[in-house]
Protein backbone atom coordinates (compact mmCIF):
# COMPACT_ATOMS: atom_id res chain seq x y z
CA UNK A 1 0.00 0.00 0.00
CA UNK A 2 0.97 3.22 -0.90
CA UNK A 3 2.50 5.55 2.17
CA UNK A 4 3.76 1.98 4.30
CA UNK A 5 7.23 3.04 3.00
CA UNK A 6 7.09 6.48 4.62
CA UNK A 7 5.69 5.52 7.43
CA UNK A 8 8.48 2.87 8.25
CA UNK A 9 11.07 5.19 7.56
CA UNK A 10 9.48 7.39 10.00
CA UNK A 11 8.36 5.80 12.43
CA UNK A 12 10.56 6.08 15.21
CA UNK A 13 10.81 10.49 14.68
CA UNK A 14 6.82 9.63 14.63
CA UNK A 15 7.02 8.30 18.11
CA UNK A 16 9.80 10.87 19.27
CA UNK A 17 7.83 13.25 18.81
CA UNK A 18 10.57 14.66 16.44
CA UNK A 19 8.56 15.05 12.85
CA UNK A 20 7.17 18.11 11.31
CA UNK A 21 3.52 18.70 11.49
CA UNK A 22 3.09 18.17 7.76
CA UNK A 23 4.88 14.81 7.92
CA UNK A 24 3.35 13.69 11.02
CA UNK A 25 -0.14 14.91 9.48
CA UNK A 26 0.49 12.45 6.57
CA UNK A 27 1.80 9.68 8.39
CA UNK A 28 -1.37 9.65 10.74
CA UNK A 29 -3.74 9.99 7.45
CA UNK A 30 -1.68 6.79 6.38
CA UNK A 31 -2.11 4.74 9.36
CA UNK A 32 -5.60 5.59 10.03
CA UNK A 33 -6.03 3.50 6.36
CA UNK A 34 -3.47 0.55 6.84
CA UNK A 35 -4.21 -1.83 9.40
CA UNK A 36 -0.73 -3.42 8.88
CA UNK A 37 1.41 -0.24 9.31
CA UNK A 38 -1.11 0.51 12.46
CA UNK A 39 -0.24 -2.99 14.07
CA UNK A 40 3.58 -2.11 13.63
CA UNK A 41 3.34 1.52 15.31
CA UNK A 42 1.54 -0.15 18.20
CA UNK A 43 3.96 -2.40 18.45
CA UNK A 44 7.12 -0.24 18.28
CA UNK A 45 5.05 2.24 20.72
CA UNK A 46 4.97 -0.97 23.50
CA UNK A 47 8.17 -1.68 23.06
CA UNK A 48 9.52 1.84 23.41
CA UNK A 49 7.23 1.85 26.61
CA UNK A 50 8.55 -1.61 28.04
CA UNK A 51 12.29 -0.57 27.18
CA UNK A 52 11.30 2.79 29.54
CA UNK A 53 9.55 0.82 32.25
CA UNK A 54 13.01 -1.76 32.54
CA UNK A 55 15.29 1.26 33.18
CA UNK A 56 13.48 2.55 36.51
CA UNK A 57 15.19 1.92 39.56
CA UNK A 58 14.84 3.89 42.91
CA UNK A 59 18.21 5.59 44.43
CA UNK A 60 19.84 4.58 48.15
CA UNK A 61 18.08 6.00 50.57
CA UNK A 62 21.08 8.20 51.32
CA UNK A 63 21.87 9.79 48.07
CA UNK A 64 20.84 12.99 49.07
CA UNK A 65 22.65 13.09 52.22
CA UNK A 66 25.15 12.14 50.56
CA UNK A 67 25.30 14.76 47.76
CA UNK A 68 24.10 17.53 50.49
CA UNK A 69 27.21 16.92 52.49
CA UNK A 70 29.44 16.19 49.71
CA UNK A 71 28.74 20.02 48.15
CA UNK A 72 28.62 21.15 51.62
CA UNK A 73 32.47 19.93 51.81
CA UNK A 74 33.38 21.44 48.32
CA UNK A 75 32.23 24.95 49.90
CA UNK A 76 33.80 25.05 52.78
CA UNK A 77 37.30 23.58 51.48
CA UNK A 78 36.49 26.49 48.24
CA UNK A 79 37.87 29.30 47.89
CA UNK A 80 37.25 31.87 50.88
CA UNK A 81 36.86 35.11 48.57
CA UNK A 82 34.08 33.45 46.40
CA UNK B 1 31.18 44.14 41.14
CA UNK B 2 28.91 45.88 38.95
CA UNK B 3 27.51 43.35 36.48
CA UNK B 4 26.20 44.40 32.92
CA UNK B 5 22.92 41.86 33.08
CA UNK B 6 20.97 43.25 30.60
CA UNK B 7 24.06 42.46 27.94
CA UNK B 8 25.24 39.15 29.43
CA UNK B 9 23.60 36.00 29.65
CA UNK B 10 22.88 35.23 33.23
CA UNK B 11 25.54 33.00 34.94
CA UNK B 12 24.19 30.46 37.27
CA UNK B 13 25.30 30.84 41.32
CA UNK B 14 26.99 27.95 43.19
CA UNK B 15 24.59 29.17 46.24
CA UNK B 16 21.44 27.94 44.19
CA UNK B 17 23.40 24.73 43.54
CA UNK B 18 21.72 22.38 45.50
CA UNK B 19 17.87 23.85 45.11
CA UNK B 20 18.57 23.27 40.98
CA UNK B 21 20.08 20.59 40.48
CA UNK B 22 19.59 18.02 43.17
CA UNK B 23 15.92 17.41 42.18
CA UNK B 24 17.75 15.49 38.99
CA UNK B 25 19.46 13.26 41.66
CA UNK B 26 16.97 10.27 41.38
CA UNK B 27 17.30 10.18 37.84
CA UNK B 28 20.60 10.84 37.25
CA UNK B 29 20.95 7.58 39.92
CA UNK B 30 19.02 5.83 37.92
CA UNK B 31 20.71 6.59 34.62
CA UNK B 32 24.38 5.61 35.96
CA UNK B 33 22.63 2.46 37.29
CA UNK B 34 22.41 1.44 33.93
CA UNK B 35 25.64 2.48 32.60
CA UNK B 36 27.51 1.06 35.37
CA UNK B 37 25.03 -1.90 35.73
CA UNK B 38 26.34 -1.36 39.71
CA UNK B 39 24.66 0.34 42.63
CA UNK B 40 28.05 1.40 44.40
CA UNK B 41 29.56 2.52 40.52
CA UNK B 42 26.20 3.96 39.39
CA UNK B 43 26.75 6.00 43.35
CA UNK B 44 30.32 6.93 42.77
CA UNK B 45 29.84 8.31 39.42
CA UNK B 46 26.59 10.54 40.28
CA UNK B 47 28.78 12.03 43.08
CA UNK B 48 31.37 12.62 41.01
CA UNK B 49 29.23 14.42 38.44
CA UNK B 50 27.25 16.75 41.58
CA UNK B 51 30.91 17.67 42.49
CA UNK B 52 31.95 18.20 38.87
CA UNK B 53 28.89 20.35 38.24
CA UNK B 54 28.57 22.30 41.38
CA UNK B 55 32.26 23.11 40.71
CA UNK B 56 31.98 24.38 37.18
CA UNK B 57 27.92 25.69 37.85
CA UNK B 58 29.31 29.69 37.39
CA UNK B 59 29.82 28.72 33.66
CA UNK B 60 26.37 27.07 33.55
CA UNK B 61 23.91 29.87 31.38
CA UNK B 62 20.68 30.24 33.40
CA UNK B 63 17.86 29.75 31.62
CA UNK B 64 19.61 26.87 29.16
CA UNK B 65 18.55 23.11 29.12
CA UNK B 66 20.23 22.37 33.29
CA UNK B 67 18.92 18.50 32.97
CA UNK B 68 20.63 17.97 29.79
CA UNK B 69 23.76 19.88 31.00
CA UNK B 70 24.34 17.73 33.89
CA UNK B 71 23.47 14.26 31.74
CA UNK B 72 26.25 15.73 29.66
CA UNK B 73 28.59 15.99 32.66
CA UNK B 74 27.27 12.33 33.77
CA UNK B 75 27.78 10.69 30.37
CA UNK B 76 31.59 12.30 30.24
CA UNK B 77 32.10 10.82 33.37
CA UNK B 78 30.71 7.75 32.79
CA UNK B 79 33.04 7.24 30.03
CA UNK B 80 36.21 8.53 31.61
CA UNK B 81 35.71 6.63 34.42
CA UNK B 82 34.63 2.96 32.80
CA UNK B 83 34.75 2.82 29.39
CA UNK B 84 38.47 2.58 28.98
CA UNK B 85 38.09 -0.80 31.16
CA UNK B 86 35.96 -2.40 28.25
CA UNK B 87 36.20 -3.10 24.40
CA UNK B 88 33.06 -3.42 23.07
CA UNK B 89 32.32 -4.04 19.18
CA UNK B 90 32.66 -1.37 16.63
CA UNK B 91 29.64 0.42 14.56
CA UNK B 92 30.16 -1.65 12.04
CA UNK B 93 29.30 -4.97 13.70
CA UNK B 94 26.35 -4.50 14.21
CA UNK B 95 25.42 -4.97 10.72
CA UNK B 96 22.04 -3.91 8.50
CA UNK B 97 19.32 -5.15 9.46
CA UNK B 98 15.48 -4.35 8.30
CA UNK B 99 13.30 -2.11 9.10
CA UNK B 100 10.87 -3.21 12.23
CA UNK B 101 12.85 -6.55 12.58
CA UNK B 102 11.00 -7.65 15.51
CA UNK B 103 7.54 -7.05 14.39
CA UNK B 104 8.30 -8.73 11.57
CA UNK B 105 9.89 -12.06 12.93
CA UNK B 106 7.05 -12.50 15.84
CA UNK B 107 4.71 -12.04 12.75
CA UNK B 108 6.14 -14.61 10.32
CA UNK B 109 6.76 -17.32 13.63
CA UNK B 110 2.80 -16.47 14.66
CA UNK B 111 1.85 -17.23 11.39
CA UNK B 112 -2.27 -16.39 10.81
CA UNK B 113 -2.23 -14.23 14.57
CA UNK B 114 -0.70 -11.59 12.43
CA UNK B 115 -2.49 -9.01 15.39
CA UNK B 116 -0.87 -10.60 18.03
CA UNK B 117 3.12 -9.57 18.14
CA UNK B 118 2.20 -6.52 20.79
CA UNK B 119 1.00 -9.47 23.18
CA UNK B 120 3.87 -11.13 22.03
CA UNK B 121 6.18 -8.47 23.88
CA UNK B 122 4.57 -9.70 27.05
CA UNK B 123 6.97 -13.16 26.93
CA UNK B 124 9.76 -10.38 27.84
CA UNK B 125 10.40 -9.67 31.00
CA UNK B 126 12.91 -6.59 32.19
CA UNK B 127 15.50 -8.73 32.71
CA UNK B 128 15.19 -10.01 28.96
CA UNK B 129 15.23 -5.92 27.67
CA UNK B 130 18.14 -5.33 30.20
CA UNK B 131 20.11 -8.18 28.55
CA UNK B 132 19.19 -6.66 25.14
CA UNK B 133 20.22 -3.01 26.30
CA UNK B 134 23.50 -4.58 27.57
CA UNK B 135 24.16 -6.01 24.56
CA UNK B 136 24.56 -2.73 22.56
CA UNK B 137 27.75 -1.30 21.57
CA UNK B 138 28.19 1.54 23.86
CA UNK B 139 27.85 4.33 21.07
CA UNK B 140 24.10 2.64 20.44
CA UNK B 141 23.38 1.71 23.90
CA UNK B 142 23.55 5.42 25.81
CA UNK B 143 21.05 6.91 22.56
CA UNK B 144 18.39 4.18 23.10
CA UNK B 145 18.42 4.95 26.57
CA UNK B 146 18.84 8.92 26.33
CA UNK B 147 15.59 8.53 23.86
CA UNK B 148 13.60 5.50 25.72
CA UNK B 149 14.36 5.48 29.57
CA UNK B 150 14.86 9.17 30.36
CA UNK B 151 12.82 10.60 27.36
CA UNK B 152 15.37 13.27 26.20
CA UNK B 153 14.69 15.18 22.24
CA UNK B 154 17.42 13.98 19.77
CA UNK B 155 18.54 17.70 20.17
CA UNK B 156 19.19 16.73 24.04
CA UNK B 157 20.62 14.08 22.92
CA UNK B 158 22.83 15.51 20.69
CA UNK B 159 24.22 18.02 23.45
CA UNK B 160 24.60 15.27 26.10
CA UNK B 161 26.75 13.10 23.40
CA UNK B 162 28.33 16.10 21.57
CA UNK B 163 27.50 14.54 18.01
CA UNK B 164 25.41 15.94 15.60
CA UNK B 165 21.25 15.62 15.45
CA UNK B 166 21.92 13.23 12.07
CA UNK B 167 24.68 11.01 14.50
CA UNK B 168 21.98 10.84 16.88
CA UNK B 169 19.34 9.73 14.51
CA UNK B 170 21.29 7.33 12.79
CA UNK B 171 22.96 5.20 15.98
CA UNK B 172 19.13 5.51 17.57
CA UNK B 173 17.47 3.45 14.15
CA UNK B 174 20.46 1.18 13.97
CA UNK B 175 20.91 0.55 17.86
CA UNK B 176 17.01 -0.13 18.30
CA UNK B 177 17.17 -2.41 15.23
CA UNK B 178 19.94 -4.52 16.96
CA UNK B 179 18.19 -4.28 20.30
CA UNK B 180 15.63 -6.11 18.81
CA UNK B 181 16.98 -8.62 16.95
CA UNK B 182 18.69 -9.20 20.50
CA UNK B 183 15.45 -9.47 21.84
CA UNK B 184 14.70 -11.95 18.91
CA UNK B 185 17.54 -14.32 19.61
CA UNK B 186 16.79 -14.51 23.27
CA UNK B 187 13.20 -15.44 21.83
CA UNK B 188 14.26 -17.90 20.15
CA UNK B 189 16.81 -19.14 22.96
CA UNK B 190 14.52 -19.43 25.57
CA UNK B 191 12.10 -21.44 23.29
CA UNK B 192 9.57 -19.07 23.12
CA UNK B 193 8.67 -18.60 19.70
CA UNK B 194 10.14 -21.10 16.16
CA UNK B 195 11.80 -19.65 13.44
CA UNK B 196 10.45 -19.61 10.64
CA UNK B 197 13.39 -21.14 8.39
Amino acid sequence: MSGCEDAVEYVYQYLDDELTVTRKARIKWHLKRCGVCTDAFQFETSLKEKISESGKSEPPEELFDTLRALIEQERNTGDPDC
Amino acid sequence: MWRLATTLAPMADQVDFESDAMQYAPQLYSAALRMTRNPADAEDVVQETFLKAYRAYDSFTEGTNLKAWLYRILTNTYINKYRKKQRRPSEVELGELQDLYLFKRLGESSGAQISAESQALDMFVDEDIIEALESLPENFRLPVLYADVEGFSYKEIAEILDVPIGTVMSRLHRGRKALQRKLWNLAVEHGLVEPSE
